[in-house]
C-alpha cells in the first residue's frame, strides 16, 4: 500500500500515464481516466457529472495495481451479446436499440484484491464418503409364477470425524475492493485470474479505472471466509472425502500480502421513457452481459389510446349506421357488425398495456 | 477445538495434500493375529472355559473366575449395510486359537478350543474326523447369544422328550443311549428389511342378476373382473438364517426360538471351552434365501389385500427392498446323538431356552394299529349296511358308516403325517 503521505500527484506518476481523478456526484464512484479523454457520464449511473477531484483526501485508495485482466472479449461477441440484449421487447423504449448500445460502449476497469498468505492451524470436520450399496427389485407374474431379481447398486454418503494440522500458503485469494463486489459478481460472474498481465500503462489508456473503495484492512473480513473455504476443500481432498461439512479451525495467517488486480467491464446505457439513463454492464472477458430489459410503458399507452380513439370511432359511426338503420333497413346488420368491431378493438387496446405489465413483471432488473 | 492434539482415540492416517496432517478415529480392532489370545488361568495356568453356570471364565483348577463383562445389547446390537466390501470385512477368523474338526462321514468342520480331545462329531457320531488349525479368514461373528442352559439339564430334557409321544418305541425311553451333549455355537445371520410392493390384479366379484328365459324370469350369477393396484409396506426384523447347512434345517427350525434381547458383542472368551461352527453358508446366499421369504410374505400379503373383495387372477406385483442390513451372530445350541437299536438319531436342544427337536425313530407297528382303529368303525358300519339293506334300515348304516369312514381316513392321514414327520427329522 504505502500510499499513505504522498500526494495525489505522486500517486497518480505511479501509473506511468497521465490520468485524471475524478468522482460521479450522483453516486460518488471514483475514476481514474486519461487525461484529455475523461468520460462524459459516470460509466455507473450514467447520470451524474464527473468532477476532477484535487485534493488526495477524496480519493481511498488510488496506487497503481500490479495485475491487469485484459478485455478480451471479440467484437462480434461484444455485437452479438448487444444486439440479444435488444431483440423480442415489445414495445422497447425508443433509445433501446443495438446501434445506440454499441455506440455508447465505455471501457472500464474494476478493482479486486488478491490476497496471498500462510496459514498454519488445526482443523476439525465432517468428511464424507461415497460408498455403494447392493440393493434388490423383484418383480412377481402369475403368469410366469417366478420371481425375477434385479440386482441394484445404490451410492450412499457415511459422514466421519477427521481433524487435523494445517499449514499452507494460498495464494490469489479474492477479496472485494469494492462495497458493490457481491452485486457485480452476481450480475457478471466471475473471472478467470490466470489471465492476469502485470500493470503496464499502455493497457488501461482507453479506459476508465474504478478506484477501489475498500482498503486492504477493510476487505480482509471478507477474505477469510474464502481462505476458509479453500482450506475446506484441500482438507477434503486430504481425507480422501467426497464431501465435507461442519469445517472448524483455528488458523493464524503470516505473510500477508496484497495485490490490486483491475477487471475488464464495458459499460453501457439506454434511455427509459423517463429519460433516466439504465446502465448495462458486460463481462471483458465472457461477454455476460447484465442491464434491466424494460419495455416501454409510454409506447404501450400510444398504441392503446389509438386503438381506443379507433374504437371510438367505430362506435360512433355503427351507432349512427343503427339510428339511419330505421329509415334504411340494410344498413342495421352493418351497424351490429361496426359494434362488434368497435367492442373487439376497445378490449383489444388493452392487450399493450398487458404485454409490457406482464415483460416489466417478469423481467426483473439485471436479467440478461 | 480440543486441548490436547490429536485428540484421544484419532489416529493419523495417509493424507493427499502435502502440508495437511489427517487424524481419524482409531478403528476398534486391529489385525486378527494380535488379538489370537490363550485362555489359561492367571493363577495356575491351567486352561479356563466359559461357564454356563457363572456366566463367565472358569478355571476347573483352582476355581479363578473372570467375567467377560459383555453388557447385553439386544436388538439394539448394530446392523450392517450390504456394501460392496461387505464380503470383504476387516475383522475375521475367532480372535484365539482354534482347531478344526472336519468329519470325513458328514463332512461337517468345526471350531475347537486347543487342546480340545475329541474323536466324535456332535452333528453325526462319527469317529472318522480329523483335526487342523482352524482358519481365520472367515468374518468374525460380531455377536453372540450366551449359553443359558446347563450341559446337565440337557439329558433331563432329551429324557422327557424321548418318552413324550406314544408313536415312538416303548422301550425308546430306557434304552436309548444318549451321548453328552455338546455345547456348540452355531452361525445365524439375520436381515432387517423394508419392503414396499406395488401389485396389480384382475379382482373378480361376484354379481347376482335376473334373466328372462323361456317365459320367465331366472337368476343367475356371474363373476365381473376387474383390474385393481395396491400397495404393501412390510418390515422385516431380525429374520433369522442359518449359516450352516450341516444341520438340519427342519429341527433348527423347531428349536429357532431365540429371544435376540440376549445378544451380547461377541468375545473369544464365550467361546473358551466351547464348540462353535464356521458359516459354510455366506453372506449373500443366506440373504438370498432370507429374500425368498420376505417377498413370499410381502406376495402373501398383498394377494390377501387384493383379495379381500373378491377372487383374484392375473397377479403381478414389483417389489423394493430398502434400508436392508445383516448381522453375523452366534447362537448356542447342544448336540447329542443317541443310539437306537444301531441306528444313530440326532438331538438338538437351544442353549438359550431349553427348547429341543430331534429324530425320534417311529414304532410304525402301532402306528399302523392305530390307523386300522381309525378306519375300522366306518368300513364295519359299511358291512353292516350292505347286510341290512335287505331289512330296510342298511341305507341308514350304511350312510353312517361311509361319514365314519370319511373322518377315519383323514384321522389316519394325520397320524401317518405326524408319524412322517418324526421319522424324516
Amino acid at each position: 500500500m504505502g500510499e499513505q503521505g504522498k500526494t495525489l500527484a505522486g500517486m497518480l506518476a505511479d501509473w506511468g500515464l497521465a490520468l485524471q481523478p475524478l468522482v460521479c456526484e450522483r453516486c460518488d464512484w471514483a475514476y481514474l481516466a486519461p487525461v484529455g479523454a475523461p468520460p462524459a457520464r459516470c460509466p455507473h449511473c450514467w447520470q451524474g457529472p464527473l468532477t476532477p477531484v484535487e485534493q488526495a483526501d477524496g480519493l481511498p485508495y488510488a496506487a497503481p495495481p500490479e495485475l491487469v485482466l485484459p478485455f478480451t472479449v471479440s467484437e462480434a461477441v461484444l455485437a452479438l451479446r448487444v444486439t440479444d440484449f435488444a431483440r423480442h421487447i415489445p414495445f422497447a423504449p425508443r433509445d433501446l436499440h443495438p446501434a445506440a448500445l454499441k455506440a455508447r460502449l465505455q471501457r472500464l476497469y474494476l478493482p479486486l484484491w488478491l490476497v496471498d498468505g500462510t496459514v498454519e492451524g488445526t482443523w476439525e470436520a465432517s468428511a464424507g464418503f461415497n460408498y455403494q450399496v447392493v440393493s434388490h427389485q423383484e418383480y412377481y407374474s402369475d403368469s410366469q409364477s417366478a420371481w425375477a431379481t434385479r440386482e441394484l447398486q445404490e451410492t450412499r454418503l457415511r459422514w466421519e470425524p477427521r481433524v487435523g494440522q494445517l499449514k499452507r500458503t494460498y495464494q490469489n485469494i479474492t477479496a472485494p475492493a469494492l462495497e458493490e463486489e457481491a452485486r457485480l459478481r452476481e450480475q457478471l460472474g466471475s473471472y478467470h485470474l490466470g489471465a492476469a498481465q502485470p500493470y503496464q500503462p499502455e493497457v488501461v489508456t482507453q479506459a476508465a479505472i474504478r478506484l477501489p473503495n475498500r482498503t486492504p484492512d477493510d476487505a480482509w473480513p471478507a477474505a477469510v471466509p474464502a481462505f476458509q473455504a479453500t482450506a475446506a476443500e484441500e482438507c477434503r481432498q486430504a481425507a480422501g472425502a467426497d464431501q465435507i461439512r461442519e469445517f472448524r479451525w483455528t488458523p493464524t495467517y503470516t505473510g500477508l500480502h496484497w495485490t490490486l488486480l483491475l477487471q475488464p467491464v464495458y459499460a453501457t446505457y439506454y434511455l427509459d421513457d423517463e429519460g433516466v439513463p439504465q446502465p448495462v454492464l458486460i463481462h471483458g472477458q465472457s461477454g455476460q452481459l447484465s442491464g434491466a430489459r424494460r419495455a416501454s410503458w409510454q409506447r404501450a399507452q400510444w398504441l392503446a389510446l389509438i386503438l381506443c380513439l379507433v374504437a371510438v370511432a367505430l362506435g360512433g359511426l355503427s351507432l349512427l349506421a343503427a339510428v339511419a338503420g330505421f329509415i334504411a333497413p340494410p344498413l342495421l346488420p352493418l351497424a351490429v357488425v361496426g359494434l362488434i368491431v368497435a367492442a373487439l378493438v376497445g378490449v383489444g387496446a388493452l392487450i399493450p398495456l398487458l404485454v409490457v405489465w406482464q415483460f416489466n413483471r417478469r423481467l426483473s432488473p439485471g436479467s440478461r | 477445538m480440543s486441548e490436547s492434539f490429536p485428540p484421544p482415540g484419532f489416529v493419523a492416517v495417509p493424507s493427499a495434500v502435502e502440508g495437511i496432517a489427517v487424524y481419524a478415529p482409531a478403528l476398534p480392532e486391529t489385525g486378527p493375529h494380535q488379538e489370537v489370545v490363550d485362555f489359561k488361568c492367571p493363577r495356575c495356568g491351567a486352561a479356563t472355559a466359559y461357564s454356563v453356570v457363572d456366566g463367565g471364565l472358569r478355571c476347573a483348577h483352582c476355581g479363578y473366575y473372570e467375567s467377560p463383562q459383555a453388557p447385553a445389547v439386544g436388538k439394539a446390537a448394530p446392523q450392517f449395510e450390504f456394501t460392496l466390501e461387505a464380503l470383504e470385512p476387516t475383522a475375521r477368523g475367532w480372535g484365539e486359537e482354534r482347531r478344526e474338526l472336519c468329519c470325513q462321514s458328514c463332512g461337517a468342520q468345526l471350531s475347537l478350543p486347543p487342546g480340545q480331545l475329541t474323536s466324535t462329531c456332535p452333528f453325526c457320531g462319527s469317529n472318522r474326523v480329523i483335526q487342523r488349525a482352524a482358519p481365520q479368514d472367515l468374518l468374525r461373528p460380531r455377536f453372540l447369544i450366551p449359553f443359558r442352559v446347563e450341559n446337565e439339564a440337557c439329558r433331563q430334557i432329551a429324557r422327557t422328550w424321548l418318552g413324550s409321544s406314544w408313536m415312538t418305541p416303548a422301550a425308546l425311553q430306557q434304552t436309548a443311549r444318549v451321548a453328552d451333549f455338546v455345547g456348540i455355537y452355531l452361525p445365524f445371520w439375520t436381515f432387517h428389511a423394508q419392503a414396499a410392493a406395488a401389485w396389480r390384479a384382475e379382482v373378480g366379484h361376484t354379481v347376482t342378476e335376473r334373466y328372462f328365459q323361456g317365459g320367465q324370469w331366472r337368476t343367475r350369477t356371474r363373476t365381473v373382473w376387474q383390474w385393481k393396484s395396491g400397495h404393501v409396506q412390510r418390515r422385516f426384523d431380525d429374520c433369522l438364517m442359518p449359516g450352516t447347512g450341516k444341520v438340519s434345517r427342519l429341527l433348527l427350525r423347531r428349536i429357532q426360538t431365540y429371544d435376540l434381547q440376549g445378544l451380547v458383542p461377541y468375545k473369544p472368551e464365550f467361546l473358551a471351552g466351547l464348540h462353535a461352527q464356521a458359516y459354510d453358508i455366506p453372506l449373500e446366499q443366506a440373504w438370498e434365501s432370507a429374500r425368498a421369504e420376505m417377498r413370499e410374505q410381502t406376495r402373501k400379503a398383498a394377494l390377501a389385500q387384493a383379495g379381500s373383495t373378491g377372487a383374484v387372477r392375473n397377479f403381478s406385483m414389483t417389489l423394493d427392498f430398502a434400508d436392508e442390513s445383516w448381522r453375523y451372530i452366534l447362537l448356542p445350541v447342544y448336540l447329542a446323538v443317541y443310539q437306537y437299536q444301531g441306528q444313530p438319531y440326532q438331538v438338538m436342544v437351544n442353549g438359550q431356552t431349553g427348547a429341543i427337536a430331534g429324530q425320534r425313530p417311529v414304532d410304525w407297528n402301532k402306528i399302523w394299529l392305530a390307523v386300522g382303529a381309525a378306519l375300522a368303525p366306518g368300513l364295519l358300519l359299511i358291512l353292516i349296511g350292505l347286510v341290512t339293506a335287505m331289512l330296510g334300515v342298511g341305507v341308514a348304516v350304511g350312510g353312517i358308516g361311509f361319514v365314519l369312514l370319511v373322518i377315519g381316513i383323514v384321522v389316519a392321514i394325520v397320524l401317518f403325517s405326524k408319524a412322517q414327520g418324526l421319522d424324516d427329522a
